[in-house]
């Protein structure tokens, strides 16, 4: 049946009210957290809540004299970037196979490895890593990251890759060109945006994850999200420090996440528009 | 350039065999159709000449080279697409390049056959667009320049027309026909437009599930179909089936008119109930109470000529006429085969029967 002109106003407004509300819900502990920042810390759990307030950097001037945040810092970006190209090195070979063999049967599992708690993992890799004396290296972290980066690539790349056309594949197999310099010379390129999404949010999602840093990195290694732990004391929280750090944190995600979002969403629903 | 052997050949798809044993010789420099509806297994047949689809049982020469297990990269054979299949991202010059890199050509004798290619095909303008920028009779040039500048020793077509309008199709069929003259390489043209197939081919190969019906010059097709398949999927519109009976005095047709022997080459031996196959231009008109009587039902002026739809011994059939006779629905009019023009099937078999009884 054909929808009135006025059904669909009303309809309309309904969306609006809904985002509204979704992005309330999403902005509100972000916006909590960045004006959190920069307040004294017995205001940041005053109730009611101050919206109001004279604003202070107290919070981040302890937080770069207290703590070696930039070491830190550094550190996230070395597992972030490690796990990442190395879930692009592993994830988009292995989405491409599994698009040309529709085998998707090892996708299936590298994303119900994702699924599973962390936990599950780091128990056998701790004891693992520490026979091998890598506890504590970069390297144990690479690694254990690229159980969160490697099937976001292959998740995010199988569509795109399901999406070129089998015969431009096999118009190069009849130009002489070898699965692999198939995949190099005329995959890739063609899935450039794919592997910008992808990158993008292994990288996010790396960057955020805190179970395997926090067991298997030491004072050398942590990475941020693993330090702002620190500020969580067993008697006090300095709350304000918290929040300081926990914006530094998100910054980078933030920032990533406002440049390439138009990219994002139109390789993110790739995979639902399909023909 | 070389010549194609296919001895027994066998695919299967899962459980399943689309190409049962097949045999064909293609001779070197030979323009080759594969003609048939949907699921015939032309398609298939081509994949498997190009080494996209492993062969299951039989064997397979380009020249006097077993290709059963060489890849597809390594056949030097080229293929022209349905949907053309260019790299989006290189420019057409990158497109017609890419094989000649693949093989490790010399930058000066890439840029040489591109300009040959470029220039036979009349595609200069475009060398530096992507095949986004181009309109579909352009990409299916650059597709045919790719093939070409790889001077391969055969061209697999895969119904590289199909995407195209009509008029366009009809300018491109001639063009690849020109260009299999000057090229002078083995082609092999996969299509279910037989219009294509008797325009373009030296030899038709005509396709049912997998089983070649017929092998033979568009002439030898059209004029003497090996059966009922080849008679019906061969000539637009299709050729018209009457049963008829066998008797002492001609053909008896099922409202009881008698065609004369003399029209049709009776055949001996004992026969009883036949197919009866005419095609539309076959038919000739006749003085009222001769032949077989017709009531118009549909007039399909087409300009050249007129295609009528009569009902004629209790079934529907199209006739072809001048379109100077004018004939109008509800008018009666008679007609007769011309004379040698008429073909006999076996309804059970469906194989042509000629004038000894025997199929063809």
């Amino acid at each position: 049946m054909a929808m009135k002109p006025s059904d669909s106003r009303w309809l309309d407004w309904i969306n609006v009210v809904l985002l509204v509300l979704a992005g309330m819900i999403v902005m509100t502990p972000t916006a909590w957290m960045i004006l959190s920042s920069f307040k004294p810390s017995y205001e940041v759990i005053a109730f009611p809540p101050k919206l109001v307030f004279t604003p202070v950097i107290e919070n981040y001037v302890t937080l770069s004299k207290q703590t070696p945040f930039l070491s830190y810092g550094i550190n996230s970006l070395i597992v972030t970037f490690g796990s990442t190209v190395f879930g692009l090195l592993l994830g988009a070979p292995a989405a491409f196979v599994a698009s040309w063999t529709r085998i998707t049967w090892p996708a299936v599992v590298a994303l119900m490895a994702r699924m599973a708690p962390g936990t599950l993992f780091l128990l056998p890799w701790y004891v693992m890593f520490r026979q091998v004396d890598m506890i504590g290296s970069y390297w144990a972290l690479i690694l254990t990251h690229a159980v969160i980066t490697l099937p976001i690539v292959i998740w995010v790349l199988l569509p795109y890759f399901d999406n070129i056309p089998r015969s431009i594949f096999e118009a190069a197999q009849v130009d002489g060109c070898s699965p692999f310099r198939i995949f190099r010379r005329i995959a890739l390129p063609l899935v450039s945006s794919g592997l910008a999404v992808s990158a993008i949010l292994a990288f996010v999602f790396s960057w955020n994850f805190f179970l395997f840093s926090l067991v298997l990195s030491n004072s050398q290694t942590k990475t941020l999200i693993a330090a702002s732990f620190n500020f969580i004391g067993e008697g006090s929280t300095n709350w304000g420090g918290l929040m300081a750090a926990a914006t530094i944190i998100a910054l980078p995600p933030l920032i990533l996440a406002a440049i390439v979002q138009r990219w994002l969403i139109s390789g993110l629903t790739l995979g639902a528009v399909k023909g | 350039m070389a010549s194609i052997t296919i001895r027994n050949l066998v695919k299967n798809y899962g459980g399943v065999t689309v190409i049962p044993g097949l045999d064909l010789e293609i001779a070197d420099e030979e323009f080759i159709v594969l003609v048939g509806p949907s699921g015939c297994g032309k398609s298939t047949l081509l994949r498997v000449l190009a080494g996209l689809e492993a062969i299951d049982g039989g064997e397979l020469m380009i020249g006097d080279r077993r290709v059963n297990e060489v890849p597809a990269a390594k056949r030097d054979i080229a293929m022209v697409f349905q949907d053309y299949a260019l790299y989006p991202h290189m420019t057409v010059r990158q497109n017609m390049a890419f094989a000649l890199e693949m093989r490790g050509a010399e930058s000066a004798e890439i840029a040489s056959k591109i300009e040959e290619a470029a220039r036979l095909l009349d595609i200069q303008p475009y060398l530096d667009r992507r095949p986004k920028a181009l309109s579909g009779g352009q990409r299916q040039r650059v597709a045919m320049g790719r093939a070409i500048v790889r001077d391969p020793q055969v061209f697999l077509f895969d119904e590289p027309l199909s995407n195209l309008d009509a008029k366009l199709r009809g300018q491109v069929r001639a063009e690849i026909k020109m260009l299999s003259k000057k090229l002078k390489t083995t082609m092999v043209f996969v299509t279910h437009d037989q219009i294509e197939a008797m325009t373009m081919a030296d030899r038709i190969v005509v396709m049912k599930a997998g089983v070649i019906q017929q092998v033979g010059t568009p002439e030898q097709v059209y004029e003497n179909p090996a059966n009922l398949f080849v008679a019906s999927f061969i000539g637009s519109p299709s050729m018209n089936f009457l049963p008829v009976d066998i008797q002492a005095d001609g053909l008896r047709l099922a409202d009881g008119s008698l065609l004369p022997e003399s029209l049709i080459a009776r055949p001996s031996g004992d026969h009883g109930k036949l197919t009866l196959g005419i095609r539309p231009e076959h038919f000739e008109l006749v003085q009222e109470g001769q032949g077989l009587a017709a009531d118009i039902e549909l007039v399909e002026p087409l300009g050249s000529d007129t295609l009528v739809h009569v009902s004629a011994a209790g079934q529907e059939v199209i006739v072809r006429v001048s379109p100077d006779l004018r004939p109008k629905a509800g008018q009666r009019i008679w007609l007769s085969p011309a004379a040698g023009k008429a073909h006999l099937f076996d309804p059970e078999t469906e194989i042509r029967i000629d004038g000894t009884g025997k199929a063809d």
